[in-house]
């Protein structure tokens, strides 16, 4: 207990210090040391944080003089809230928040307010017009899979297997993607035929088994109805791995399949020609952005004005609009600064991308494949 | 021990009426009501999807999908039974398939490469399987020893198993999917390959056939020697006529299921068959594999539940626990022993899961505990204890998931499948209560 106090005593201590430092010390302009970085993760488990998103905002934030801290909040919206407390009596500059819950995030986004302090909401939108928002394009995720999969096949019957009927992902931003791309263009003009009713077939909770079943339901009906599969759009590699799962059962071959995450099993899949295209988010462009943003934010630039330094991020992923921050609308109407990064399309011809940027080992990517025919990187 | 289980009346077994109306005559047949009801029942749900689908449901090829992706839930809901009828419940098969299916996919992916035993050592498809079998028990004994001996409640135990059974396949593929598994594993899981071919699937049939006759002569002797009713000889006839129309006729259905041309040209230039006859290789698969399992599995369960000393000893638990009990009966090894049981049966469940995907994810066998319970009940295993068959527990997963396959290939969305699955449940075991406070 008394330890307890005491504790309670000394962060208290360190935040009116905190506090005290950021009233009286002019920020050093146009510099960026002493600059340090906070960033809070809804939960470093997932490996993905740890693998690629991590090192690369650790060392952006490094190489131009700033100082990284973080803390992990352990998939508890409540001990975000604490984190954020302590990044800020630890005397973060810019916060970068994951947020384990945008909603229960924003007492946190008050007080990062309150002492002055920028927040740029990392990978998943925080709905408050003060934030930078770093992402992913959702949709383009889904126009990169279409696009990939219409250049290969450009008429015929395609199968549309969706993720949760729940989730926004799957039932408005990916198939959103798959219009741009121009498959309802197709569909209107007579040239694609959707096999599976207008609207596809959705997979509970993007689940692998009931993806596999779902599709081997559609190949027995393709096959009594006397139909060929041509191609088939799967929002997701967990649904596109049931989708092959299904083909292999039914001797059915592998007609042009797509998918997202750039889970190793499916860049295998890709490799041995069972997937065509798994588009792929570059995690270490998106900590490297994170990085650079923070540090510009550091020096007082405001979010409106912020630009990348060119060269840091890979041209195929920085945002389309250029590297300047710019305006995006949320779903719920807010206007928010932001940087969008493109996604990467993967198929047999640049699975290099992935083994570069650590995704996959080449053993695990080439697994089963044979170097004489399979594609250059396993060569 | 046999002959006194033998002995033991059975319902059913009563005087039969002397009536001549259908009723009394399907009565001298002692067919089980309950179940022949199911029968009709999943038959009138296929019919209803073969019309809906204008005539394209009714096919060898479609037919064997939907059997093939019962049978995980089949197996375990024939384990189901035992538990729910000794008056518990297992919440944690679902995960229990999860972290089985992932332990057979690293075994064969790392593990088993990292302790040397690389793709071309033989028979690792049966060392995993071993493994995998031992792990379920092992699991399924400890919750079992849990309940039995600690005594704290199944649905406890079990969904804190749920629980942090799922935990743990996170921790070990660290959320990633797994997948590249041996090819003589891989046809447990079925496909033509995996399949035991049009000759073995006839003989299977001819087996089934005589086997049911030499039931019926050698049931007709003992009921003789302890001088119990028989049945008339026409009603001998007609189960043995229709039991074996039956089973060949299944047998027919699945030989009628050919191997895909593309694969069978493959094959024929890799095996050196020499040209393909007029109108191509037409190679009739027979059973998959994991059909021929749920068989094996569904005799060798029914057997022990009502031939060995544990499955009696399982029901009268259910039926009066206190009674067993006072009976002499060590009720908690019997209990521990269900568990034991069910861990098994996960295991073979999830070699088929991980078989049919090649791999396994994070996701595999989730929310299996809600279908294998649904298959039991809906196949009229009671919550109350002691009643419950396990040809019933199949019929019900097939009845389950004849649905799922049908709503799916006329194509209603998975919303829609979930609506209709559980008021399927609800109004089947609706049913059956009224049934049976009828006839009490």
């Amino acid at each position: 207990m008394i330890l307890r106090r005491a504790a309670v005593l000394g962060a208290a201590a360190a935040m009116v210090l905190a506090a005290c430092g950021t009233g009286t010390t002019p920020a050093p302009s146009g510099a960026t040391a002493g600059c340090t970085v906070g960033v809070s993760w809804n939960n470093f488990q997932q490996p993905r944080w740890a693998a690629h998103d991590e090192p690369n905002l650790k060392k952006t934030v490094e190489d131009g003089g700033g100082k990284y801290i973080s803390a992990d909040a352990n998939l508890s919206a409540e001990q975000q809230l604490t984190d954020v407390d302590t990044l800020i009596s630890q005397g973060a500059k810019v916060l970068i928040l994951l947020a384990q819950d945008n909603k229960a995030i924003l007492p946190a986004l008050q007080k990062a307010k309150d002492a002055g302090v920028p927040v740029i909401a990392y990978d998943r939108l925080i709905e408050d017009a003060s934030i930078l928002y770093i992402t992913f394009d959702n949709v383009l995720v889904g126009k990169a899979e279409a696009e990939a999969v219409l250049a290969k096949v450009p008429t015929g019957n395609y199968v549309l297997i969706k993720g949760d009927p729940g989730d926004p992902n799957a039932s408005t931003f990916l198939p959103q993607g798959w219009d741009e791309a121009g498959l309802k263009a197709k569909v209107d003009a007579g040239d694609i035929t959707i096999l599976n009713g207008p609207d596809g077939t959705f997979t509970d909770a993007w689940k692998t088994e009931k993806a596999q079943q779902n599709m081997e339901a559609i190949i027995d009906k393709a096959v009594a109805d006397g139909n060929t599969i041509d191609a088939i759009l799967a929002e997701n590699d967990s649904t596109a791995l049931g989708v092959v799962g299904a083909l292999t059962a039914k001797n059915y071959g592998f007609p042009p399949l797509s998918g997202q995450d750039g889970d190793p099993a499916n860049l295998n899949n890709v490799a041995l020609g069972k997937q065509y295209v798994d588009v792929f988010k570059n995690a270490n462009e998106l900590g490297k952005t994170a990085g650079a943003a923070a540090l510009e934010l550091c020096k007082g630039t405001a979010m409106a004005s912020l630009t990348l330094p060119s060269g840091l991020i890979d041209a195929s992923v920085a945002p389309v609009a250029g590297l300047s921050a710019k305006p995006f609308t949320t779903p719920d109407g807010t206007s928010v600064q932001s940087f969008i990064l493109q996604p990467t399309p993967l198929t047999a011809e640049n699975l290099q991308v992935a083994i570069d940027a650590g995704q996959i080992t080449k053993e695990d990517l080439c697994k089963g494949v044979d170097p004489a025919t399979g594609p250059a990187a396993c060569k | 021990m046999t002959n006194e289980a033998d002995a033991t009346p059975v319902s059913g077994q009563v005087q039969p009426p002397a009536r001549t109306s259908l009723r009394g005559l399907i009565a001298q047949t002692e067919i089980d009501l309950r179940l022949f009801g199911m029968l009709v029942a999943l038959g009138a749900i296929l019919l209803t999807f073969n019309i809906l689908s204008e005539g394209k449901l009714f096919q060898p090829t479609n037919m064997v999908t939907l059997a093939v992706q019962a049978t995980g839930v089949a197996i375990i809901a024939t384990g189901m039974v035992l538990v729910i009828v000794s008056r518990n419940i297992d919440l944690s098969v679902g995960s229990l398939v999860g972290v089985i299916a992932m332990t057979y996919a690293l075994l064969m992916t790392d593990w088993m490469p990292a302790l040397g035993i690389g793709a071309d050592f033989p028979f690792r498809w049966a060392i995993a399987l071993g493994l995998g079998i031992g792990l379920g028990a092992l699991v399924g004994g400890l919750q079992g020893y849990i309940i039995a001996y600690v005594g704290v409640p199944s649905f406890i135990v079990t969904l804190g198993g749920l629980l942090s059974i799922r935990g743990v396949v996170w921790y070990l593929s660290s959320g990633a999917a797994v997948s590249g598994l041996d090819p003589s594993f891989q046809l447990i899981g079925g496909g033509a390959q995996g399949s035991i071919g049009g000759a073995a699937t006839w003989i299977l049939g001819l087996v089934g056939c005589a086997a049911i006759v030499a039931l019926l002569v050698n049931g007709r002797r003992q009921r003789r020697r302890f001088g119990f009713p028989v049945r008339p000889m026409w009603a001998e006839a007609v189960i043995g006529v229709l039991g074996c129309v039956a089973v060949l006729g299944v047998a027919a259905f699945a030989n009628a299921n050919l191997w895909p041309e593309g694969l069978a040209n493959r094959i024929a230039v890799e095996q050196n068959w020499g040209p393909a006859p007029d109108g191509g290789w037409k190679i009739p698969t027979g059973f998959p594999n994991p059909i021929v399992l749920l068989i094996g599995v569904t005799l060798v369960m029914t057997w022990m539940a009502n031939r060995r000393r544990f499955g009696r000893y399982v029901y009268a638990y259910g039926g009066n626990p206190d009674a067993a009990e006072l009976a002499g009966i060590n009720t908690r090894w019997t209990i521990l022993k269900t568990y034991v049981l069910m861990g098994i049966l996960c295991a073979l469940a999830a070699a088929i899961a991980s078989a049919r995907l090649n791999g396994s994810t994070l996701d595999v066998g989730q929310s299996y505990e809600l279908y294998v319970i649904a298959a039991a009940v809906v196949g009229g295993t009671s919550f109350a204890g002691g009643i419950g068959t396990i040809p019933g527990a199949v019929l019900g997963a097939f009845v389950m998931q004849s649905l799922a396959y049908g709503l799916s290939f006329i194509g209603v969305n998975s919303p829609g499948q979930n609506v209709v699955a559980g008021i399927v449940l609800i109004v089947a075991v609706g049913f059956d209560t009224f049934n049976r406070r009828r006839g009490s």
